[in-house]
């Protein structure tokens, strides 16, 4: 593994965290949003993570010899899923998408589950900034070697 | 044994490669902190320095192998942020030990080429 390659496997953590942090930061824009284009109320979003696969003929070799796991290389976001969960009903009779009963549907968003995941999303950005930091030292001091 | 690739510029070279390759491993187990059922991994650094201290020959490709005794999150990860700031740091202190006895040494061959003079 060369030290460009590592710098590339903490860039995909660090775009992994960010597509976290943006999709925590829209459900808390949307935590009283009641009209989607889809219809309905806005519904929670989640990223599901998927660590990859070794992504060039050197690094599969390099897998194939090394057991168990082998090499991989970072993290992508695999897809973006929607909560389920039923929407909070709220007794607003004047609001305009009130029902026949008088009850708005507002999106299921709690702040403080989302604040949390937020700042799981931040440290691990940091996490992956100071491995990239690590990384360009490293090849710093290589080409000092020319010097 | 050509006058620059000294044994011991060998051996480093090799120690830089090891030391690059564990910098790899650790990186993505950082990328992977938050992916449910993910294991961190490790290089078996031990080994890998024993077959670049004996052996004159070309060393076998490092062996990654499965941190063991690590506590587990109920989502299947095992990444311990520690951990893995503690290896990032230890890996790029050798490295620069490394690097720095290269460069002792490239300076003491052109010592030599320059007759001894300090210049």
């Amino acid at each position: 593994m060369n030290l460009f390659g590592v710098m590339g496997i903490s860039a995909s953590g660090l775009n992994a965290q960010r597509t976290r942090a943006e999709v925590v930061a829209g459900n808390m824009a949307n935590a009283e949003s009641t009209r989607t284009p889809e219809g309905g109320p806005y519904q929670r979003k989640e990223v599901v993570l998927q660590s990859q696969g070794p992504s060039s003929f050197r690094m599969q070799l390099a897998g194939a010899a090394s057991q168990p796991g082998g090499a991989t290389s970072g993290v992508a976001v695999r897809s973006i899923v929607t909560d389920t969960a039923t929407p909070i009903m709220r007794y607003e009779p004047s609001h305009p998408d009130a029902d026949s009963n008088g009850f708005v549907a507002y999106p299921n968003i709690n702040p403080v589950l989302e604040m949390t995941d937020l700042m799981g999303a931040a440290r691990g950005y940091q996490m992956n900034a100071s491995a990239v930091q690590a990384a360009k030292q490293m090849i710093q001091q290589s080409i000092e070697l020319l010097k | 044994m050509s006058m620059i690739d000294t044994p011991l510029m060998q051996r480093l070279s090799r120690f830089l490669d090891a030391t690059a390759s564990r910098s790899g491993v650790i990186a993505n187990n950082i990328a992977n902190i938050d992916t449910p059922g993910y294991h961190a991994r490790d290089l078996d650094f031990r080994s890998q320095l024993t077959s670049i201290m004996n052996s004159d020959a070309q060393t076998t490709p490092p062996r990654v192998v499965e941190v063991r005794g690590l506590t587990e999150r109920p989502d299947g990860n095992n990444v311990n942020m520690d951990r893995e700031g503690l290896a990032l740091a230890q890996t790029q202190l050798q490295f620069q030990t490394s690097v720095a006895l290269m460069r002792a040494e490239i300076h003491r061959l052109s010592q030599a080429i320059h007759e001894g003079s300090s210049q």
